[in-house]
């Protein structure tokens, strides 16, 4: 039987595991159509194409996912899609919980004294107030989003031109031949044991 | 033209699941002239159909079974109220090839030991360890027929502990990656005896299928070359090619129907429109895996079967193990590329046997095994920092890093086990599936030296970082075992050891539920050879009219 549990313990549970999404196979083609729909953000402005998070709320998202990995690749990666896809589609069940967490997350940096938006705030400002949430489920949730937006396939959103691979050193090719990396290149072959007797076809 | 059957035909046999065992009994029993009809609850996709696609397949069940859909619930012990949880516990493919669709293709043959623990360990506090009704000799040919007629790779008696081969494998071993090197440069340093692992996964071209292009993502994940020797691409079409054979796919069987002679006449089961049908079969074989084999047997319950069908020994759900193990992450000055190349390519058996002298019962393999980035970018090793600056750097270390897993043996309890949840019901209305599993705490001992070792491997190899795992209690597993065993004597078994249950004249059951012990991990070689073995029987008991 289902625990009764309130929507935040269920979006705490559902950061360990997307799988409790109210997902199901059939809903694929969709999602990705959706993504694919999607536009892509500006790098140097607020986000664009997103159609499940409100302007606003896409805002501060991607100014978290920025200071998860800095540098400015998860804009180039347009990040923000993913997470905004992933939001209207498999993960569609945890949005509410998702903008409570951010309307919380919001009301912290507020109550930090906080001028303006989380998104506003300078750089350092940034780093010294997601110190004292980031073991917060809602800011898990945006680092897990975010991870899975820098990694998962462009077709979802994220990733754009393969730009989270390349972070990770990853070439987007789908075969190859040995060597693969630098300790295999001279593996002169596997020496039997002596006592043994390997047997060929 | 496939062959398709009517319902209301009486064919010779169902075959309830597609997977490692369905595919083989499938074919061994079309190919001796019997009508069959594998019914497989999932669809049925060709190889350009899958794709690299880490999101769908390893985060959110693309192929595998629906939390949303086929829900289950969890419990630690009778005490407790089962609880369904944010993932499901036990996880199994849903696709036409079940889940030699998506293993990782890691073939061992167990050893001879395997067979007859009970008798050399005795009884041990907490479990029932019990030796096989069968011994490596009388599998050996059917581990054989395996590696010939399913396909492995590798390198015969090049481990110094394996049991005898009386044949090599027909193809040589995959090529060796980086962090096979590794594993073998750390285990010979420590004078032990690391070798090419076997694998279902072609090196050459073999039986019209081709050698792996090395895409590098194995485990979870369909071959879209069918070089990886999964049901669908193997056996299953061979079935078909008899002319005998219907794979009914999207077709869930809950019920097995029993006339009042006590004899199985067939299935209950929905259509992809879930419409239900009865489908005649003059016998039945489940393979279905080692969760829904029990589950369906349970829900198979009738007045003359109140605690389900084939459970007159109360041991059908009961039992349940999967392989508890231990390991190591490691990373290393250079690039391994570990994205890149079969998953697993070098292994260690030099604690396979449980001993004495470590002070508790376990034993296993080590696997120098890779993982997608995805997988892999979400959690850090501990002090890594999750996120800024630091977290980034370590996402750019991802090609540096290398699995050491190790697979061993979890005891069968008798408390560990599935049954019917009292009150959720999966998306057919159908009574969903309860857990209840603790780890032996020689389990967790065992999972603790694994963890110790592949430390001791990663850094007698030279790694610059290590990350060891942590011994925590099982909630799940993907190697579904003994929930249905084999053995001689009616009342603590469900199967005899030609896999007919010991109830019902025409129903076998053959899959991870009949494995009286856990292995050590990779269980699917010993799982094959099984269904050839059992096909072979039942197909000798129906020449003899002995169903």
């Amino acid at each position: 039987m289902e625990a009764p549990t309130s929507s935040r313990r269920q979006f705490l549970s559902a950061i360990g595991n997307l799988a409790s999404a109210t997902w199901v196979t059939m809903h694929w083609p969709q999602i990705a159509l959706a993504a694919e729909h999607a536009g892509h953000g500006d790098a140097a402005g607020a986000p664009t194409g997103i159609s499940t998070l409100t302007a606003a709320e896409a805002t501060e998202i991607d100014a978290i996912a920025a200071q998860i990995v800095p540098g400015g690749i998860t804009r180039e990666a347009t990040v923000i899609n993913f997470i905004d896809n992933a939001l209207g589609s498999f993960w569609s069940g945890q949005l509410p919980a998702f903008r409570e967490g951010l309307a919380g997350f919001n009301a912290a940096h507020a109550a930090q004294g906080g001028t303006g938006p989380f998104s506003a705030a300078t750089p350092e400002q940034q780093v010294a107030f997601l110190h004292t949430v980031d073991t917060t489920p809602f800011f898990m949730a945006v680092r897990r989003l975010t991870v899975l937006g820098l990694i998962a396939l462009p077709k979802y959103g994220g990733n754009k031109d393969y730009l989270g691979w390349g972070l990770l050193g990853v070439e987007n090719r789908h075969f190859w031949t040995a060597p693969f990396g630098y300790y295999d290149v001279d593996y002169p072959g596997f020496m039997p044991y002596p006592g043994t007797n390997p047997i060929t076809a | 033209m496939p062959t398709t059957y009517r319902t209301s035909d009486t064919v010779d046999f169902i075959v309830v699941g597609s997977g490692s065992a369905g595919g083989i009994m499938a074919r061994e029993l079309a190919q001796a002239g019997h009508s069959v009809v594998v019914m497989e609850q999932g669809p049925r996709l060709d190889a350009h159909e899958f794709e690299h696609d880490e999101l769908k397949y390893r985060q959110l069940s693309g192929i595998t079974n629906n939390p949303a859909t086929s829900p289950q619930t969890f419990r630690r012990n009778e005490n407790e109220v089962a609880v369904q949880r944010a993932s499901n516990s036990l996880t199994y493919a849903r696709v036409v090839g079940g889940s030699s669709t998506h293993f990782n293709a890691n073939f061992w043959r167990l050893h001879e030991i395997d067979f007859h623990e009970r008798s050399v360990w005795g009884a041990i506090e907490g479990a029932d360890l019990v030796d096989w009704p069968i011994t490596y000799a009388e599998l050996e040919p059917y581990y054989c027929k395996v590696e010939w007629e399913v396909g492995v790779s590798g390198l015969a008696g090049a481990s110094p502990f394996a049991s005898f081969h009386s044949r090599p494998y027909p193809m040589p071993h995959l090529p060796i990656k980086s962090s096979g090197v590794l594993l073998e440069k750390g285990a010979r340093a420590l004078g032990l005896h690391p070798f090419p692992s076997p694998m279902a996964i072609n090196s050459t071209v073999y039986r019209g299928r081709p050698a792996c292009v090395q895409c590098g993502l194995c485990g979870g994940f369909a071959c879209e070359v069918k070089a990886k020797n999964s049901s669908v691409w193997t056996v299953i079409p061979e079935a078909e090619a008899t002319g005998n054979c219907e794979v009914r796919s999207e077709s869930y069987v809950f019920r097995i129907g029993v006339n009042d002679a006590g004899r199985a006449t067939g299935v209950h089961y929905f259509d992809k429109d879930r419409v239900e049908h009865f489908q005649n079969a003059r016998a039945v074989v489940v393979c279905a895996n080692g969760s829904e084999t029990p589950r369906l047997l349970l829900n198979s319950a009738t007045p003359a079967h109140p605690d389900g069908l084939a459970n007159s020994s109360g041991a059908v759900g009961r039992y349940l193990m999967f392989n508890k193990g231990g390991g190591a992450a490691a990373r290393f000055e250079h690039p391994l590329n570990e994205y890149k190349g079969a998953n697993v390519t070098m292994m260690l058996h030099d604690w396979y046997n449980a001993d004495p002298a470590r002070g508790f019962y376990g034993g296993g393999g080590f696997t120098a095994r890779s993982g997608g980035p995805l997988t892999w970018g979400q959690s850090v090793p501990e002090g890594t920092p999750t996120w800024g600056q630091g977290f980034k750097e370590y996402l750019e270390s991802y090609t540096y890093w290398m699995n050491l897993a190790g697979h061993g043996t979890s005891l069968a309890r008798e408390t560990n086990r599935i049954d019917l949840d009292p009150e959720l019901k999966d998306a057919w209305g159908i009574p969903a599936m309860r857990v209840t599993y603790t780890d032996h705490p020689d389990d967790l001992k065992h999972a603790q030296f694994m963890i110790d070792r592949a430390v001791e491997i990663m850094d007698a190899a030279g790694a610059v970082q290590i990350d060891p795992g942590h011994v925590d209690l099982a909630t799940g597993g993907v190697h579904l075992l003994g929930t249905c065993r084999m053995g001689d004597d009616p009342t603590r078994s469900v199967i005899d050891k030609y896999h007919r249950t010991h109830d019902v004249r025409n129903l076998f059951l053959c899959d991870g539920s009949s494995l009286p012990t856990s292995t050590r991990g990779q269980p699917t070689h010993t799982i094959e050879a099984l269904a050839f073995r059992a096909a072979h029987h039942i197909n000798e008991f129906a020449a003899r009219n002995e169903i």
